[in-house]
């Protein structure tokens, strides 16, 4: 259906005729379905929506509380845990790449055979989909509640992840050395030795270092269920509702997070600029 | 001045006269310590088409800059029409530059809008406080942005993505987005350096145009010296930042080409190689 | 410049190399640093973890029935675990929505391109880099503290946590992009709201809807375990079975889960697909 304009200036030029416009028919309904579903489950929810009104209210008074007087003498206490969360985050951290990468690229396409491709990647999903806190109180049940326990969990909760990573470095790269590599007569180990680690190799690195930036944060959340660290102190004066503890131990978590992630950061842009 | 307020009481030019365009003692010095223009003076009548042709890094960007303020200048004034540009900014800046309309190499348009929001842009300047809240355009801005299109002659692709058309479409459409602000001054920074010949010369020709009909003030960059000479009236030759030469561009010589890019056209013939 | 070696079969002058770069020193020091850091890691008496192999080896047999006990799902259980479930998934697509809603202004805020202004993006980068450093189950402990026990806190925990990822990666993508089409609105006179409005913001959707279900495939996962501090969802359920040492159950559920999770994550790859 084209529309036509009558112009306002003058009368002697001819009316616009414009083509019709695209139909927006089923980008509409979807629209209309999703806002319906949405609509439905927050209606449905258990959740009392005039509580909000009270939110900020209460983040304020929380927040007087926590960060008013924050309680420094336990600081010391803080800082050993801390330093608990810390090396589990590093060690599980190392575990996972130390595992991923081999499979990682076992798993990449033109590398292993393919019924090992499909069983991998078959399993860095389902390790995926398996929320990392199921994974620790799983193993939480073969090894006991010890900051250990916490480091396997992180190694294996991880794998899912960086095997993705790794098999989709490998398969981004481009083929031109692995090509040179072969046409010289390499077999596959050589290709995987000569081609595709050097030119994998700063990703890779990278995202060690982003497992590691993921894994202080899960390492907090792994204390909170039990396996030591900043986060079972942090869930105990919770409980006992001493916030000015628990304000100091926030901002002791916080800052540990954002200087390794600026660490972090930093080392991962330095590696991808020398790629 | 004279002609075109002539023209506007006759009823054939749009709502708004041209400007003319003033420089002087204009130096343009980058924090970097370039110096991008020195002293340079020019003055550009109303309704002019002038080319202003030189290499690159000569001076040619920061020269068009200035006349919208998107450069701002070290020293000296720019004048367009009743308005010193040089020194304004926030809201009177933008009052200034919605008399300047511009287009580029590459066209900056938004690839994944269609060309109806593209023009649309043109209209944002005149918009009223509550429209700048609202985001919708009045009826007068979609009436002025379609017939602008229809100038152009490319009505027929009014609700195609952006990005779908070729690259004389999407000038042919900047043009549009630019005649759209009812301008008093059309800029044009390589308009057709990213066009094939044919294109090119067909983009040169709707500014020409553009010119003739509406007696706009027309301030292109070119880097092709066939097109200054067939399509302008007047020729700027800019190097190193200053002005040397400045004449009917019909007149041009090859030897004042030489003069402005500072060497030879022609590469020099080579003595034969020894054997 | 190596000297070119003479043409001819009798060349006299030995080939000239420039000086090799020296990069062992670094790497040496580089590969030090990190073994003294790991060391660090290992040692019990700063807080390190105590690498304690022998612990696995005892408690294996304990662990190994554990183990066959979970692979062995009760599905009896099945029906109990609906409500919670939807619960879960409830919060997971609501607290996706409104992050989504507040994500946009907050992205707009956050990138160079679309505010110029340093002061203020500045400020809303720290204020999300300081959200983005408090792990999810961390916000949840303290927001069930906080307001109760239920779904609320869990649906504020998922909207901060999905408002944290979606901004930074969204607005670093908005940075490191180029956006010509900015210019020519600001030549033609523009405000940035204006820009942002008309231009930016569609522009960049299909950046923003690929987080924005991105953080929904998040939320799921997370959501589920909310509830092991009691903010919501099928973790409570999940913590109290653990307690109870009722495996065949947890098993259940964690199946669940992990069907949820693949079919949310298939979804979305195709919706993915289909809005790029």
């Amino acid at each position: 259906m084209s529309t036509t304009l009558s112009p306002a200036v003058t009368t002697d030029r001819p009316a616009l005729t414009l083509p019709p416009r695209p139909s927006r028919r089923g980008q509409t309904a979807a629209t209309a379905v999703v806002g319906l579903a949405l609509l439905v489950s927050a209606t449905t929810l258990d959740v009392a929506w005039a509580d909000l009104l009270d939110l900020p209210r209460a983040v304020w008074d929380y927040g007087v509380l926590m960060f008013a007087d924050p309680d420094w003498s336990r600081l010391p206490r803080a800082l050993f845990e801390m330093w608990r969360s810390i090396s589990m985050a590093w060690l599980g951290a190392l575990l996972c790449v130390v595992v991923s990468i081999p499979l990682g690229m076992l798993a990449a396409h033109g590398v292993g055979p393919a019924w090992l491709r499909l069983a991998l990647r078959g399993v860095f999903a389902v390790i995926r989909a398996v929320p990392e806190v199921i994974i620790a109180l799983v193993l939480l049940t073969v090894t006991g509640l010890t900051p250990f326990t916490g480091v396997l969990a992180l190694g294996i909760a991880g794998i899912g992840t960086q095997g993705k990573w790794t098999y989709e470095t490998i398969e981004t790269l481009r083929d031109g050395a692995a090509d040179a590599v072969r046409a010289a007569g390499g077999g596959r180990l050589a290709v995987i030795r000569w081609a595709l680690w050097p030119a994998a190799l700063p990703a890779l690195l990278s995202f060690a270092l982003y497992r590691f930036e993921i894994s202080i944060r899960m390492s907090a959340v792994l204390g909170i269920v039990g396996a030591g660290g900043i986060g079972s102190m942090l869930a105990n004066y919770t409980n006992y509702r001493e916030w000015d503890t628990v304000g100091m131990l926030l901002i002791v978590v916080v800052a540990t997070t954002m200087l390794v992630d600026a660490v972090s950061g930093a080392l991962r842009r330095r590696i991808m600029e020398g790629a | 001045m004279t002609h075109d307020t002539q023209a506007a009481e006759a009823g054939h030019a749009p709502a708004s006269a041209a400007w003319p365009i003033r420089l002087d003692g204009v130096s343009v010095i980058y924090p970097n310590g370039t110096a991008a223009l020195r002293d340079v003076s020019l003055t550009i009548e109303a309704g002019e088409m002038v080319s202003v042709v030189g290499l690159s890094g000569s001076g040619k960007s920061t020269l068009i800059r200035t006349v919208n303020g998107l450069v701002p200048v070290t020293s000296g004034t720019v004048t367009v029409g009743p308005h010193t540009v040089s020194g304004l900014s926030g809201r009177r800046l933008r009052e200034v530059r919605g008399h300047v309309g511009m287009i580029f190499q590459g066209f900056n348009l938004a690839p994944r809008l269609d060309v109806y929001r593209n023009t649309l842009v043109g209209r944002f300047a005149r918009a009223g406080v509550l429209r700048r809240l609202l985001g919708v355009p009045s009826a007068r801005d979609r009436q002025v942005a379609l017939e602008a299109l229809d100038t152009v002659g490319i009505l027929e692709k009014v609700w195609a993505r952006a990005g779908a058309l070729s690259g004389g479409q999407q000038q042919r459409v900047a043009i549009a987005r630019a005649l759209s602000q009812e301008p008093s001054i059309m800029l044009a920074d390589e308009p057709v350096a990213s066009l094939d010949p044919p294109t090119a010369h067909a983009v040169m020709a709707e500014l020409a145009r553009i010119n003739a009909d509406r007696h706009l003030t027309v301030l292109v960059n070119l880097h092709l010296m066939d097109l200054a000479r067939q399509y302008t009236h007047r020729m700027i030759g800019l190097r190193d930042g200053e002005l040397v030469y400045d004449g009917p561009a019909a007149e041009a010589t090859e030897a004042d080409f030489e003069q402005i890019y500072g060497r030879r056209i022609q590469p020099p013939q080579r003595p034969a190689e020894q054997p | 410049m190596s000297a070119p070696a003479s043409p001819g079969p009798t060349s006299e002058a030995p080939l000239v190399l420039p000086p090799r770069p020296r990069t062992w020193p670094r790497r040496a020091l580089t590969l030090a640093a990190l073994a003294a850091f790991t060391l660090a890691t290992c040692l019990p008496a700063i807080g390190g973890v105590e690498i304690d192999l022998g612990a696995i080896a005892r408690n294996w047999r304990h662990g190994a029935a554990n183990l066959s006990a979970l692979m062995q799902p009760n599905w009896a259980f099945v029906p109990r675990t609906i409500q919670p479930m939807l619960e879960t998934l409830q919060m997971a697509f609501v607290g996706a929505a409104i992050a989504a809603a507040l994500s946009i202004p907050l992205t707009l805020w956050a990138a160079r391109p679309t505010n110029p202004n340093t002061v203020t993006r500045t400020a809303v980068r720290a204020v999300i880099n300081v959200i983005r450093a408090v792990p999810d189950l961390v916000w949840a402990t303290i927001l069930v503290a906080m307001v109760g026990v239920g779904a609320l806190p869990g649906l504020l925990t998922l909207v901060l946590f999905d408002v944290g990822i979606v901004v930074k990666l969204v607005s670093e993508a908005i940075d490191s992009a180029d956006h010509p089409y900015l210019e020519a609105a600001r030549a033609g006179g523009a405000t940035q709201g204006q820009m942002n409005r008309g231009l930016a913001l569609g522009q960049n959707l299909p950046l923003f809807a690929n987080q924005w279900l991105y953080a929904l495939e998040l939320n799921v996962r997370i959501s589920a375990i909310l509830g092991i501090v009691g903010a919501g969802g099928i973790g409570r359920l999940l913590d109290e079975r653990f307690g109870f040492f009722a495996y065949g159950d947890v098993s259940v559920i964690i199946l669940e889960i992990l069907v949820v999770v693949l079919v949310i994550e298939a979804a979305s790859n195709l919706l993915r697909r289909r809005l790029a």
